[in-house]
């Protein structure tokens, strides 16, 4: 009996220890027995950025000849200046973040480039020397809603005339006439828009009217779309894709920022530029006009091309010549 | 049982002492000799010996080990998912901290401050030792999954933060790109695994605090069992043998008495200690953490607005939803006020938390405002300068009183860990030995009783 008692309490102690084994091991389970993770390479990517945006190629619009503003005729500044939303203030809205047309320089925190000349010219013209001038940043989607709501008198942000917009804004005669063209690294091989092929990716801007030319230019490449077409510039510098196209003023101003770049092929596009003006402020958008007759006329503009674009796109350039519809 | 009197009966032959037993009898013959043995006296007082030591020694290894467990969890608290918990919530705070700085240093046109460029360097040395912290701890597959894809986008993210930082010295506009693209990266991918990490972390801490909380039942059913098995052997003994008392079981119920007070007293006191240090430490930490990291989420999305010239809707959105999730009605800090109702030094310093951040969210829009019509160098300089009534300052006034809150919350926090855990110290090993000294008084009480029929 002795005997059996004593295997009954061996068993116990072995059942006692072999839970408290039990335990000690639940405790020390860890990342031993675990496989390693599987994570992708990570590719920093812009917010939204869209790899198969839905675009059709775009086909001129002939609704309109949407060149055609209002002749300067004799119309005072005081007339113009009735217009504006606040008698000895234009409010102007610019971009402050499209290098060399509108661009907020971090360090000295000015504001310039070849938009801004041509704003600044204009407000002088309107209110006199030294002009009270209130810059009202904006992006490309919110120019024509900010005039439409009466936030700004006019928009200086590379803008496009075109039929559409003419339905709810008025434009300046042209100031400047850009066209789409496309930003490679020199090395690409790509010489011009014919180059690209299925194994290309382009990058434009969403919702510009960019991808619609490329697409009408050349149906195999690949696009891919970012909201803010700043973002293009570091997706071709990471080579995420392989050429950007967009406005040759756009491409001018990232190619300044980079050596290895450079800006190739003809214009497949023509983007007429002008200044935006509120619906009706027709005195405003004529005393607009001859302001810029006389600005192309004293070489300010052909300054504010040399300073700002002239180098960076390699070509000389001459103004527009404005039409007028009456 | 059938009732015999002793000691007049001749006492059986045991059964060990058959010599058929030596041939190794039949487990069925071996079982009816058992039964046998129960008809008598001495067998009765061996099987009743043999149940009183199974329970007492269940009662003893239960309580101990759930004593034991208990003390592991609560280690485990301050330390393996207590560390992994504070760990992610390090990450994550770190994280946050380091994107908003680097966002705000990018303002400073061109040459951050010291005090950011240490800030910042600070923050990713947290966020990489937290992140090393982690990687030891983690114990679930997915949370090693996290911490890897944390781990191979920190370089990436430091890689477009300091390439922002180059083409910012040299003017390049693209620089901002960069940033944007650095915070992005944080919004998207980086905060979201931290939180996820965090919760994790979190999750295992409650199911570890509701084991520590729960009740020894078992121990305390068999502790309560072998008690009155011993109070009814003890009557049923002193019956057949006229004896009052017998001093073996008499010592072995008394310290039984006492396993079972102590495992109780025990048990409770450490759940209430451990409910304490949720309620008081791990909830109002977990929501003062939560805090930080708004107000460092919407100071980054603050400063991405202003780098983006004020051209940035959805910066402007997010900002708004961070500062909502601090100071709007049942937001963070109403929960924080809540918490802290009844600790003076805790709620001023919610109070202050509150006055900063209200003065902060009305200097914001003020800022905006400035940004947008025109004069942004005004608006930068009031964003990003130290002046008394810069956003900076508020916002560092607002960091500043959460994190005086977090110390003293964390504090409370050890200090009830520590309670719990000194409520059980000695409690396994007193348990033990009250346990087996139970166990021996049974043994020698009855086998005293057992002796006298040989004698």
């Amino acid at each position: 009996m002795s005997q059996q008692r004593n295997r009954t309490h061996r068993t116990r102690l072995a059942a006692a220890a072999a839970a408290l084994t039990g335990l000690l091991l639940a405790a020390c389970a860890g990342p031993a027995d675990m496989e390693p993770p599987e994570v992708d390479v990570p590719t920093p990517l812009p917010a939204g950025i869209d790899f198969s945006p839905e675009v059709t190629a775009s086909v001129p619009d002939d609704s309109c000849d949407p060149l055609a503003s209002f002749a300067p005729g004799a119309v005072t500044a005081d007339q113009a200046r009735a217009q504006l939303d606040n008698d000895g203030q234009i409010s102007i809205g610019i971009s402050q973040s499209t290098n060399l047309l509108g661009y907020r320089d971090p360090v000295t925190n000015s504001l310039a480039g070849f938009d801004i000349d041509i704003a600044r010219a204009v407000a002088t013209a309107l209110l006199g020397e030294d002009p009270n001038i209130k810059w009202v940043p904006m992006t490309s989607n919110q120019r024509e809603d900010s005039l439409k709501e009466d936030r700004v008198d006019l928009v200086v942000r590379s803008m496009s005339i075109n039929c559409g917009r003419w339905e709810n804004i008025d434009f300046s005669a042209e100031y400047y006439r850009a066209g789409q063209r496309l930003l490679v690294t020199k090395d690409s091989g790509i010489e011009g828009v014919a180059d690209l092929t299925a194994d290309h990716t382009v990058c434009t801007g969403a919702g510009s009217t960019s991808g619609g030319n490329i697409a009408a230019a050349n149906d195999k490449a690949q696009q891919v779309t970012v909201p803010d077409f700043n973002d293009c510039l570091m997706l071709l510098q990471q080579g995420t894709v392989d050429a950007i196209s967009t406005d040759d003023t756009i491409l001018a101003g990232m190619a300044v920022q980079d050596p290895t770049l450079e800006i190739v092929g003809e214009a497949f596009s023509v983007e007429s530029y002008g200044i935006g003006v509120q619906k009706d402020n027709t005195d405003l958008t004529r005393f607009v006009n001859a302001a810029l007759e006389d600005l192309i006329a004293d070489g300010t503009w052909a300054n504010s091309y040399g300073d700002w674009l002239e180098e960076p796109l390699g070509t000389a350039a001459t103004a527009p010549t404005a039409v007028y519809r009456d | 049982m059938s009732v015999q009197s002793p000691p007049a009966q001749a006492p059986p032959a045991p059964a060990s002492r058959n010599p058929a037993q030596s041939d190794g009898p039949a487990p069925g013959r071996r079982f009816d000799r058992a039964l046998a043995s129960l008809r008598h006296t001495p067998g009765q007082l061996r099987g009743l010996l043999a149940v009183l030591a199974a329970l007492v020694l269940g009662a003893g290894i239960t309580g101990m080990t759930s004593i034991l467990a208990k003390s592991a969890v609560i280690e485990e608290t301050t330390s393996q998912s207590g560390r992994l918990s504070v760990a992610a919530l390090q990450l994550y705070q770190a994280l946050s901290q380091a994107d908003a700085t680097a966002a705000s240093s990018y303002l400073s046109a061109g040459t951050p401050s010291d005090e950011m460029n240490e800030t910042y360097r600070a923050s990713l040395r947290d966020a990489t030792v937290a992140l090393a912290t982690a990687a030891g701890e983690v114990k679930t597959a997915e949370d090693a999954q996290l911490v890897a894809e944390l781990n191979t986008r920190l370089p990436v993210y430091t890689g477009l933060v300091e390439t922002a930082k180059t083409f910012n010295r040299l003017g390049e506009p693209v620089g901002a790109t960069y940033q944007e693209q650095a915070s992005t990266l944080m919004r998207e991918e980086m905060l979201p695994a931290a939180h996820d990490l965090q919760d994790n972390a979190l999750g295992q801490l409650s199911e570890s605090r509701s084991g520590a909380e729960a009740f020894p039942w078992a121990a305390a059913a068999l502790a309560a069992a072998a008690l009155g098995t011993l109070v009814w052997a003890q009557v049923w003994l002193s019956r057949r043998t006229n004896r009052v008392f017998n001093l073996g079981l008499v010592a072995a119920t008394v310290l039984l008495i006492g396993f079972a007070g102590w495992l109780t007293m025990a048990s409770l006191a450490s759940a209430s200690h451990t409910t304490r240090s949720h309620e008081e430490g791990a909830v109002p930490l977990e929501l003062l953490a939560q805090a930080e990291i708004s107000a460092q989420q919407a100071r980054a999305e603050e400063s991405l607005l202003l780098i983006a010239r004020g051209e940035d809707e959805e910066a402007a959105k997010r900002y708004e939803a961070h500062i909502e999730e601090l100071v709007a009605s049942g937001g963070l800090l109403d929960r924080l006020d809540e918490a802290f109702a009844d600790d003076p030094e805790l709620s001023a310093a919610v109070a202050d938390a509150r006055e900063a951040a209200e003065t902060w969210n009305a200097g914001h829009g003020t800022v905006v405002k400035l940004a947008t019509e025109g004069s942004y160098t005004e608006a930068v300089e009031q964003a990003v300068g130290d002046e008394d009534d810069s956003l900076a300052t508020s916002f560092d006034a607002l960091n500043t009183s959460l994190t005086d809150a977090t110390e003293v919350s964390a504090d409370r926090f050890i200090e009830a860990t520590a309670d719990a855990h000194r409520a059980l110290s000695g409690a396994a090993a007193g348990l033990a030995a009250l346990a087996l000294a139970a166990l021996i008084g049974t043994a020698i009480g009855i086998q005293l009783r057992v002796a006298e029929y040989y004698a």
